[in-house]
């Protein structure tokens, strides 16, 4: 037995061809673009703390009107020679508010532009939706792969299947569609499985349900407009910005506007993210963990990974952009465009 | 950090009752992340921890008919070959591509242990637990320890008693000669007293029992016996340690008690026995400071045994100083 061990040299190994670029999700520091980086009603004279990316940002309110900095208020001045080129040496950050929350510039401040931050049609400008609409969660892996996890919805037929149904169908279909700036999925199921939340919360009583999801992402923010609507049911828009906070954790002050829907269901939905997080987390932690590991091998994909795989060669074109100092945004992009026709709202 | 074998070998890496046809076991064997599960036969099959669609750790998954099903987006793979036999949702005229899989690990499974065969090809050393025959009750366990692989075996050599202790038993550090080669196993005795002993260990004329620590040179395997005064075995404990994350080491174990009848044993020993108690524990908790304070001393052949085998030397940092 030992003898085999000790008898052999070990062959002269064929040379190895270069292993495929595959996609690295925690790699993209992508500049020049508004951050909701809070919910308004988090925003007082006391100041919070933010991170998009690695950088820090302090929000707080003076005399009402929102200010976002580098430093602390009570720090900045004695700070401000520290300020980065994000605050052009000044400390403080471009913000606008809007839908509900303050938005933060990442990238040049000369190249803040409001007409960038995205139409959101189902929010109003002011924010005016009632606290119930408003959620924060946090995940455990970086921001491009909570935004995967929301491109491919098979996934909620596993990993969800208690809250918003298994995956049985008479038909599933997903569709892609995109600019430099943009993905949007949208995917079509007929006779579905009523999701469970439907029926217990919703009142749903039939037993099969069509369903069509439209999902808009904006490359840059990772800000994914979302819009569900289940017939017999219920449209449930939400908006899920995936705040980058570093290589590993993201994240998101959600918004769904229920106010649509019949009680208890609008109450009940928004809080569905306290039963779904856990469940996403329970997968994409592990998985984050894992794309900082050289392999030689590239993910595998399905047809219904088309959206998210159109998804990854955005984040990639767009991140070559960048690198070569091209940072201004591409001529098929409007962020501000009216998405109401995209998202289904009028169909 | 995982130690590379020039050859396939077999790692005893689970309890065979610890895999189930419901859910699978997650294990870490010499560094490779394992899917452990079996089908409804109850065949065991090993997967790598890792789903090849998005890297998810499929021991998150299900156990379903076809395979082991990822509990992400359910794709499912065949134990037996790894390969991909379904994609939820595809209609019936789609295919899975037939290179689309997860890589399966050589599996078998030979007194109460679940062995997987890391390397390349199939193994053709013998399963570390084929020479296990528990009399009686068996007492087992497992546990992931704060001890890097190197350090556990080399301290089964030089001190066992910071790793595991038999009930009753104060081991002491006279050893009995020097390891020797067994086989593919190194093996040391050394004195053991009761603990009810009156008289010092260090002045016994003869100590009226002995530990023998076997450890395998390749593979992890651990066997530790207690023996009386004519090397008759009391208590035997066969144990797979394979190295873990962070330099931890993962264990699992099997013993049990001889029917060997041992007059001069105390009655606490002969009663414990009677009740069934367990002979043994394997710690899972590590006196660091006792591990620290552990000389290198017999653990230096195992360095050597390994360099003459032309095997990596998991080199304790204690002997490197």
């Amino acid at each position: 037995m030992i003898a085999t061990i000790l008898a052999e040299a070990p062959p002269v190994e064929a040379p190895r061809k270069a292993p495929r670029r595959d996609w690295t999700p925690i790699n993209y520091d992508l500049r020049d673009t508004w951050f909701p980086v809070s919910h308004s009603r988090d925003v007082s004279e006391r100041p919070i703390r933010r991170i998009i990316h690695a950088q820090a940002y302090f929000l707080w309110r003076q005399h009402g009107r929102p200010m976002a900095a580098e430093f602390r208020p009570d720090q900045l001045e004695r700070l401000r020679p520290q300020a980065s080129a994000f605050t052009g040496g000044s400390g403080l950050y471009p913000v606008v508010e809007r839908y509900g929350y303050l938005w933060a510039w990442y990238g040049n401040p000369e190249h803040a532009d409001a007409r960038q931050i995205p139409h959101i049609p189902f929010l109003p400008l002011d924010g005016s939706l009632p606290g119930y609409t408003q959620r924060t969660v946090r995940f455990d892996a970086t921001s491009a792969l909570s935004v995967e996890n929301l491109i491919d919805l098979t996934h909620a037929d596993f990993l969800h299947a208690n809250t918003i149904g298994d995956g049985i169908s008479d038909s599933d279909v997903v569709e892609v569609e995109w600019t430099s700036e943009t993905v949007t999925r949208t995917r079509t199921v007929t006779q579905k499985s009523v999701a469970p939340i439907m029926r217990w919360v919703g009142g749903v009583r039939a037993r099969f349900q069509d369903f069509r999801a439209v999902l808009h992402v904006h490359l840059r923010s990772n800000v994914c407009v979302s819009y569900p609507r289940f017939r017999p049911g219920y449209d449930v828009p939400n908006l899920q910005p995936f705040l980058p906070v570093g290589k590993h954790r993201s994240r998101g002050d959600v918004t769904f506007n229920t106010t649509a829907a019949p009680a208890p269901f609008r109450y009940v939905m928004p809080r569905i993210a306290y039963v779904i997080q856990p469940q996403d987390n329970s997968v994409v932690r592990p998985q984050n963990a894992t794309y900082f590991e050289p392999g030689e091998r590239p993910d595998l994909h399905s047809r219904f990974d088309t959206p998210g795989t159109r998804y990854r060669f955005q984040m990639e074109q767009l991140a070559a952009r960048q690198r070569r100092g091209e940072m201004a945004y591409g001529a098929d992009a409007d962020p501000e465009r009216d998405i109401s026709a995209l998202l289904g709202m009028k169909d | 950090m995982n130690h590379p074998t020039s050859s396939t070998t077999w790692w005893a890496c689970a309890l065979s009752e610890s895999v189930n046809d419901k859910k699978p076991l997650a294990v870490v064997c010499n560094g490779q992340a394992l899917a452990l599960f079996r089908n409804a036969a109850g065949v065991a099959f090993a997967l790598e921890d890792r789903c090849p669609h998005r890297r998810v750790p499929l021991s998150l998954g299900t156990v379903k008919p076809g395979g082991l099903q990822c509990g992400y987006h359910g794709w499912t793979f065949d134990g037996a070959s790894g390969a991909c036999n379904a994609i939820p949702n595809l209609r019936d005229t789609e295919r899975v591509p037939p290179r689309y899989g997860a890589r399966a690990y050589p599996i078998a499974e030979a007194g109460g242990f679940v062995h997987v065969g890391l390397g390349e090809g199939r193994p053709a050393d013998a399963l570390p637990g084929a020479g296990y025959r528990p009399q009686g009750k068996e007492f087992t366990g497992s546990a992931t320890v704060s001890a890097a692989h190197g350090e556990y075996l080399a301290a089964m050599l030089d001190g066992p008693e910071c790793l595991l202790a038999f009930d009753g038993v104060r081991m002491t550090d006279f050893f009995l000669g020097d390891p020797r080669r067994e086989g593919d196993r190194l093996v040391l005795e050394r004195g053991a007293v009761w603990k009810s002993q009156m008289l010092p260990s260090n002045f016994v004329v003869d100590y009226p029992l002995m530990v023998r620590t076997a450890v395998a040179l390749a593979g992890g395997a651990i066997q530790v016996d207690l023996l009386d005064a004519d090397a008759s075995p009391l208590v035997t404990v066969l144990m797979g340690a394979s190295p873990n994350r962070r330099g931890t080491t993962s264990l699992c174990w099997r013993g049990f008690r001889h029917a060997t009848r041992l007059p001069g044993a105390p009655l606490r020993w002969r009663g414990a026995r009677a009740l069934g108690k367990p002979p043994f524990e394997v710690f899972d908790q590590i006196q660091g400071a006792a591990l620290a304070a552990l000389l290198v001393a017999p653990s230096r052949e195992l360095q050597a045994a390994r360099a003459e085998l032309a095997l990596p030397v998991p080199v304790p940092a204690s002997a490197a100083a």
